[in-house]
């Protein structure tokens, strides 16, 4: 009994740790079930809806330049690079050894080909295996600019794209399904994911069908579901406040007068009570543009409703306006939100009815982040919102709050939330990590044989 | 217009009259037929509006209460008993519960009213809700207005209650009462539902909504819904959609009130008039038609009414105008013996009296003619035969005288048996012209010719120096159409008219002569101003042998009248006492009486 019994022991406890370790050692294969809202119709990051989009143009393309978390720029395809004083020249010298999915090898002459193509206001310019970068004004960030989804290095011939990134396209139908294929010779290593599989188009509900039915195993989760979908016993994942719900007007205030309703409107909103009870702590009260992990000042912008105040400062116009509020009507949080708004406009004395089209004077937007980079993501907001551009004289943080406060001084526009962005992850699905600004970073997640 | 045309109206109009009449009640009873029907579909339909919303009530009531026991309540209702609950929790509770049982309106509230959560307005949690009934909401189905973001609507609405502590949930559940709901009602063909919500101050045409959506066109139905805003209670009115009448709908009103008896919308059901224009426009059509038929009926039965009818009274009055004109031998047939047979043969029977009588009269007027001669014979004759005898008897005498006294009483007495043997020649010689008075030979004459050389024949004896001056004055139309006449026999009867006159006038005075044309005919008035003729004496003065004077024969005015008479005209006489008298001649073209050309050459110069 003792003979016997001592190597089953063993022979239990290596199984043991067999099966341990495969749920924690990375593994290699599988294909990853993912569904999104998006529907691209081309494979070409320079197109106009690139934000829903970006997660998978992120697996195809790379850029020069990648941000981290803190919105530092770090190496990709340029392994080094500098800028001359005046941050007006920039040089990047390309990593070696980087190639295409279909084999020709990344040259300086492709990514100047490739960025001209995308902003052609730049000069840029080809020289051995760097590539020279000039622009007309200074220009601080433009590596992070250079690390935005559009300014992915794209080989375009005869109307196909092919890029340098960790996946290559298997099976294409325009805006309803894409099949990736993991490249071997990728740069940064071979990814462990064999395939993803990526189903396009698709509604929330239908996503939270296919991820209950273990159809899908990466779906997008509203932020304001995404308490709910975790209570229910779901995996959900979610990045850093990385999109702007905001009430845009559509012209600057006519008069002082109008100013002040505009403030009292402002101080009239419990952003608190709107993220949660509305978005389910699916955000956060935004007082300014930016969200505070990007910024740290963030703070400075006052959230807390003020009913007191915005009454006075109504009152202390003759008459009120009447406001039409616009907003997404295929958006329910968009609707209760408007709803909202206007409920408290008109316990502050304010005039707000819900429009459409031409006839509203105010609209809710809801504008992603687009950088990791502060001023970048500004720069981004603002010509989202049609904001005049904001202007900087240096990378100081202290500049962007000006630049900040500045647009928000406008009264052009009233931030409401900072929204994060959520997803439904299987269980099946290791190793999962997501940038701050909710990009997907599937390089080093696998897929485990356990089902979900 | 003739009988037969009488006829024919009074046919025609009586069938148009007859016919309008029985058109006009047959739409009458039609109109008044369709608009019993009329009230009778729509109590119908509001009954059943009545029998859908009570079940549409008590459908919600039904839902309401498996929403108010349903495991979201009985949470909902532990957390509100333990505090104040998450609204973040069920902010959406609301919305999917409605949606799960087809509600368009779900509100959670507790005690205060405050909503928990809404589905028709998500964003409204932590309000209050203004319309809450409270604890005395009714058990039944109601209406009430309900604001919404985008607006207001109205809905019917049921309670339910959750009471698991001292702090009860309220589950307000209700649907829209919009086109859906009028969509839902089962209309009979022609008929259709309109809701005007009364959600405004004013009346507001966008407010106005039939199964359909939008009623576009308000403006006629506005005095309607007016009308019940200011007093609520069911009415009825007749509304013009446009100038075709297919179009009007009789549209009964009736107001729908919430708790609080506030009006808060109108039902107006629409009944189509089109099948009752339609009905009319048949009535109208087929009493056109037979209108049609039977005016052409009785232009047929007038057409034979007439063979029967009209034709013994047109034979009658031919026969009246024959009798008329002189001839009293007109008979007529009797063919019938009603009562126009019996006119015929009394007609006839007229006539046969009339020539009877006529004969008598002529007889008598014979007898009294010969009488009046013998007696004018007699007196004429005896005026010389006593001469006669008395010279006769002085010859016998005379011879018994001396031969030269017999001689010379011979010689007178012979002048005088001459003399007075000559006045009784002239005597008959008279008589015998009279008897003679020959038949006129027509020639043209200028009639103001002829009466001037009357007067101037007559001149010298006017003017005579043994008698009374008498002026003559002419008046002579200036045209005078010539007539055919004879101009010998005119001129003799004129002279005896003139003669007359001067006899009328022993003291002198005016004899006028006057002519004038008159339809055709030729006018000649001779006139004195004598001391006139009685009425008598103007009645008789044409009668042979009468003379109101002293002397003549009584012939001179007789033999005037056939001469006039012979021309074919007429002779009358009009008198007033010590005014003087006056002969009026009317005398006929007479065109057809003269000889065609060539056939009187021997005439000419004959008007002397």
């Amino acid at each position: 009994m003792k003979r016997t019994g001592f190597p089953l022991l063993v022979a239990s406890s290596l199984l043991l740790a067999t099966l341990a370790s495969s749920a924690t050692r990375p593994h290699y294969g599988g294909t990853l079930h993912a569904a999104v809202q998006a529907a691209p119709s081309s494979l070409d990051p320079n197109q106009p809806d690139h934000f829903g989009s970006r997660n998978i143009f992120g697996l195809i393309f790379d850029t020069l330049v990648v941000l981290d978390d803190q919105g530092r720029p770090e190496p990709a395809l340029a392994a080094s690079w500098q800028a001359e004083p005046g941050d007006q020249r920039w040089q990047f010298s390309l990593r070696h050894g980087v190639s295409f999915q279909d084999g020709t090898p990344l040259t300086a002459d492709s990514v100047a080909t490739s960025l001209r193509a995308v902003n052609p206001s730049w000069k840029v310019l080809a020289a051995g295996d760097t590539v020279v970068i000039e622009r007309d004004a200074p220009a601080p960030d433009l590596p992070a600019e250079l690390a935005l989804p559009r300014n992915g290095i794209v080989k375009r011939e005869s109307g196909k794209t092919a890029g340098t990134g960790p996946f290559v396209m298997s099976q294409w139908e325009p805006a309803k399904r894409l099949t990736l294929v993991a490249r071997d010779d990728y740069w940064g290593g071979r990814p462990f994911l064999g395939s993803i599989d990526i189903v396009m188009g698709q509604s929330l509900r239908d996503q939270m069908i296919a991820f209950d039915l273990g159809r899908a195993q990466l779906i997008e989760v509203a932020p304001e579901q995404a308490r709910r979908a975790a209570t229910e016993g779901r995996r959900i994942e979610g990045s850093a406040p990385a999109e702007l719900i905001a009430l845009v007007f559509a012209r600057p205030p006519q008069s002082a007068e109008e100013a002040k309703l505009r403030e009292a409107l402002s101080l009239s909103i419990d952003r608190g009570l709107l993220n949660t009870v509305v978005l389910q702590n699916g955000g956060e009260p935004a007082g300014g543009l930016l969200p505070n992990w990007m910024t740290g000042y963030g703070f400075l912008f006052p959230v807390e409703v003020n009913m007191t105040r915005a009454q006075q400062e109504r009152a202390e116009v003759p008459k009120a306006v009447l406001w039409g509020l616009d907003y997404d009507r295929n958006d329910a949080l968009e609707r209760v939100l408007a709803e909202r708004i206007m409920l408290s406009a008109r316990d502050a004395g304010l005039r707000v009815q819900l429009a459409s089209g031409a006839s509203a004077d105010a609209k809710l937007v809801r504008v992603p982040l687009a950088a990791s980079d502060a001023h970048i993501a500004l720069g981004e907001i603002a010509k989202s919102l049609g904001l005049p551009q904001p202007v900087f004289h240096s990378s100081a943080v202290d500049d962007l709050y000006v630049a900040e406060s500045t647009l928000l001084h406008s009264q052009r526009v009233i931030p409401l939330l900072h929204l994060r962005t959520a997803w439904a992850v299987s269980n099946t699905v290791k190793n999962w990590s997501e940038g701050h600004d909710g990009s997907w970073r599937l390089v080093n997640t696998w897929l485990t044989t356990e089902r979900p | 217009m003739r009988f037969r045309g009488k006829l024919l109206a009074v046919f025609a109009l009586t069938v148009f009259v007859s016919v309008a009449a029985v058109a006009w009640i047959i739409s009458s009873l039609a109109r008044r037929s369709f608009e019993k029907i009329n009230a009778e579909r729509t109590a119908a339909l509001v009954a059943q509006f009545r029998r859908d919303f009570a079940r549409q009530g008590e459908e919600i009531e039904r839902r309401v209460d498996a929403i108010s026991s349903g495991d979201t309540a009985l949470r909902m209702g532990l957390t509100l008993s333990h505090g104040a609950p998450d609204y973040g929790t069920y902010l959406n509770e609301a919305k999917t519960l409605a949606d799960n049982q087809q509600l368009d309106f779900l509100e959670f509230v507790d005690s205060q009213g405050t909503i928990i959560s809404s589905a028709q307005w998500p964003a409204k949690f932590g309000y209050k809700d203004a319309s809450f009934p409270g604890e005395s909401a009714p058990k039944k189905a109601f209406l009430k207005r309900e604001e919404l973001p985008d607006g207001a609507a109205l809905g019917v609405f049921a309670t339910g209650e959750v009471r698991l502590g001292d702090k009860p949930l309220f589950v307000i559940g209700g649907r829209r009462l919009d086109k859906n709901f009028l969509a839902s009602l089962e209309l009979p063909a022609g008929m259709r539902a309109m809701f005007y919500q009364n959600l405004e101050g004013g009346f507001s045409p966008r407010l106005l909504i039939d199964s359909s959506g939008r009623t576009q066109a308000a403006d006629p139905i506005t005095p309607l819904i007016e009308e019940i805003r200011r007093q609520p209670r069911e009415t009825t009115r007749l509304v013009h959609w446009s100038s075709n009448a297919a179009d009007d709908e009789t549209i009964d009103g009736i107001p729908l009130t919430g708790l609080d008896q506030q009006l808060l919308g109108i039902l107006l059901v629409a009944d189509s008039r089109q099948p009752y224009v339609e009905l009319r426009q048949h009535i109208r059509s087929a009493a056109l038609l037979s209108g049609s038929a039977g005016v052409l009926l009785a232009i047929l039965l007038s057409g034979w009414a007439a063979s029967r009818v009209t034709r013994p009274v047109e034979q009658l009055a031919q026969a009246a105008r024959q009798v008329a004109a002189g001839d009293w031998s007109a008979q007529v047939a009797v063919t019938s013996s009603d009562e126009l047979g019996e006119l015929a043969e009394s007609f006839n029977r007229m006539t046969r009296e009339l020539i009877e009588q006529r004969e008598r009269l002529v007889q008598a007027e014979r007898v009294a003619a010969w009488r009046e001669l013998a007696r004018r014979l007699a007196h004429e004759l005896k005026n010389p035969l006593f001469p006669l005898q008395l010279t006769v008897e002085n010859l016998l005498r005379a011879r018994q005288q001396s031969p030269e006294q017999f001689e010379e009483i011979f010689q007178e007495s012979s002048a005088t048996l001459l003399a007075e043997i000559a006045n009784l020649k002239t005597i008959i010689s008279r008589f015998s012209e009279f008897s003679r008075m020959p038949q006129p030979h027509f020639q043209p004459v200028q009639v103001n010719e002829l009466v001037q050389n009357v007067a101037r024949l007559f001149q010298a004896q006017l003017h005579a120096g043994d008698r009374a001056r008498i002026e003559c004055k002419l008046e002579l139309a200036e045209a005078m159409e010539p007539v055919a006449a004879d101009t010998e026999l005119l001129h003799r009867a004129l002279s005896n008219l003139v003669l007359n006159a001067m006899d009328a006038m022993p003291q002198g005075g005016v004899l006028s002569l006057r002519t004038r044309q008159e339809e055709g005919r030729a006018c000649i008035e001779v006139s004195d101003t004598g001391v006139g003729l009685t009425p008598e004496e103007c009645e008789r003065v044409f009668t042979p042998y009468y003379t109101s004077k002293t002397h003549g024969t009584g012939l001179g005015l007789a033999i005037v009248q056939s001469v006039i008479s012979d021309h074919g005209g007429r002779i009358s006489v009009r008198s007033e006492a010590g005014r003087g008298t006056t002969f009026m001649v009317e005398l006929p073209c007479n065109a057809d009486k003269l000889p065609a050309a060539g056939e009187g050459g021997s005439s000419s110069g004959s008007t002397t």
